[in-house]
């Protein structure tokens, strides 16, 4: 049994650092779209695969950060953009039992930090709220746009996420 | 297009900055983003500049190539420069119409910018003079502490060395997909940019049924070999604590209380 257990343990920590690494070969392959203040990261669509295992969530956080490694924008934004994906995933796993919520949270989550971030510590005006938004708005085009349809897309395939 | 890219931003090079040990590049690092926070005017900025100069120096990566590196960011500094310096009030230089440039927002603009040139340019001297493995080794170490408290430090640097590891697999394999589907028809180079990231989604289900082959596989290489997680496991090559790492704590101290009697003092 406990046996059994570890084994599940090792494929959830592998199956989520191959979500990490297929974000971060995403984000890379499609720069310079992936990085900056004007961004439309397609990898982001990634973040509804929480809906489907709960692997995805460790594993958007290491591959977000490994991506933002190669970034200009230095250690914040290793920092904040993964935190703020690992908490964006967590929140979309939550919201797994209303599929249509799952794109929200990484909007919600990314627009905040990542706007509080550039304005903070990057101070890029004009405004706080303004700063949020624009990256809200990148997110939105990379969640709603691109997400949703691959939640869709992904639902009839479902048996590929199983460990 | 995907075998053009470079992966990482490390640069290769002997150098005494290349051999620090990581954990200290890492803390180092961050107190530099703090200490830049401290800073209240452009007295301060000679230290950091004096600081960066030094280290990249040391570090032997072309300034050439940290200042191409610098592309990206150009207009993320013109569009602070430009905000900052119209948007604050205070004595007018120069006004036409309803564009008032102040002696403040002047002042505030080439602060702001000097400012994120520095953090950027500091920051990625992590990046550039560490290479991501080293990097995962650092952050593990430093996690460590944390792991009483539930954090998985060990499962989070084996993920990112996996992650690591298999971009470029991953890579090759968007390729081989893309090309398949493209021989089938499929199309991926016209319409606008969001037509293009939608012809993407069916190219995502046979990357994941690969990736996750790959995870299977992975899995049962590390079972068969007893893998069991970080408890009593040794590493090839362990991180020390030498000499001039012990020097790097000693100018950084320097720095720190360089910046520190420059706000206090000057």
């Amino acid at each position: 049994m406990n046996r059994e257990k570890k084994k599940l343990s090792l494929r959830f920590w592998v199956q989520a650092a191959v979500i990490g690494g297929v974000y971060a070969a995403l984000t890379m392959a499609l720069a310079p779209i992936s990085y900056g203040p004007i961004q439309v990261r397609v990898s982001e669509a990634l973040t509804i695969l929480p809906y489907f295992t709960p692997a995805a969530i460790p594993g958007l956080f290491v591959g977000c950060f490994v991506a933002n490694t190669i970034s200009f924008y230095g250690v914040p934004d290793m920092v904040f953009g993964s935190l703020a994906t690992l908490a964006g995933a967590f929140l979309s796993y939550r919201l797994r039992a209303r599929p249509w919520l799952v794109p929200l949270p990484p909007i919600v989550v990314n627009g905040a930090v990542i706007g509080a971030m550039l304005y903070f510590v990057y101070g890029v005006p004009p405004s706080l709220p303004i700063d949020m938004a624009w990256v809200a708005l990148g997110e939105c085009l990379s969640c709603c746009a691109l997400g949703y349809p691959l939640l869709k897309y992904l639902k009839r395939h479902e048996g590929i996420f199983r460990l | 297009m995907i075998r053009d890219i470079t992966l990482g931003q490390y640069y290769p090079e002997y150098s005494k900055i290349h051999r620090l040990d990581p954990r200290l590049k890492i803390i180092v690092t961050l107190v530099y983003i703090i200490s830049l926070f401290f800073i209240e005017d452009f007295g301060g900025y000679i230290i950091v500049f004096a600081a960066v100069a030094a280290v990249t120096a040391l570090s032997k990566v072309p300034l050439r190539f940290m200042l191409r590196g610098l592309k990206p960011i150009i207009l993320i500094i013109i569009f602070t420069f430009t905000l900052n310096m119209l948007m604050t009030k205070g004595t007018i230089l120069w006004e036409w119409k309803f564009i008032r440039i102040t002696e403040e927002g002047l002042y505030n603009a080439i602060f702001m910018a000097l400012r994120l040139i520095f953090l950027i340019i500091g920051s990625s001297l992590l990046t550039l003079t560490t290479k991501p493995i080293k990097l995962t080794d650092g952050i593990e170490c430093l996690l460590k502490p944390f792991k009483r408290f539930g954090l998985p430090a060990h499962e989070l640097a084996m993920m990112m060395t996996i992650a690591l590891r298999f971009i470029p697999t991953l890579l090759e394999e968007t390729d081989k997909i893309m090309k398949a589907q493209q021989a089938r028809g499929a199309d991926f180079e016209t319409g606008g940019l969001i037509r293009r990231a939608k012809a993407l989604t069916p190219l995502l289900v046979p990357l994941f049924v690969g990736a996750f082959r790959i995870a299977q596989e992975l899995a049962m290489a590390m079972e068969a070999r007893c893998y069991h997680g970080g408890e009593g496991r040794t590493k090839l090559n362990v991180l020390k604590f030498r000499g001039y790492d012990a020097f790097a704590i000693v100018v950084a101290a320097v720095y720190l209380c360089a910046v520190a009697a420059e706000r206090i003092f000057i």
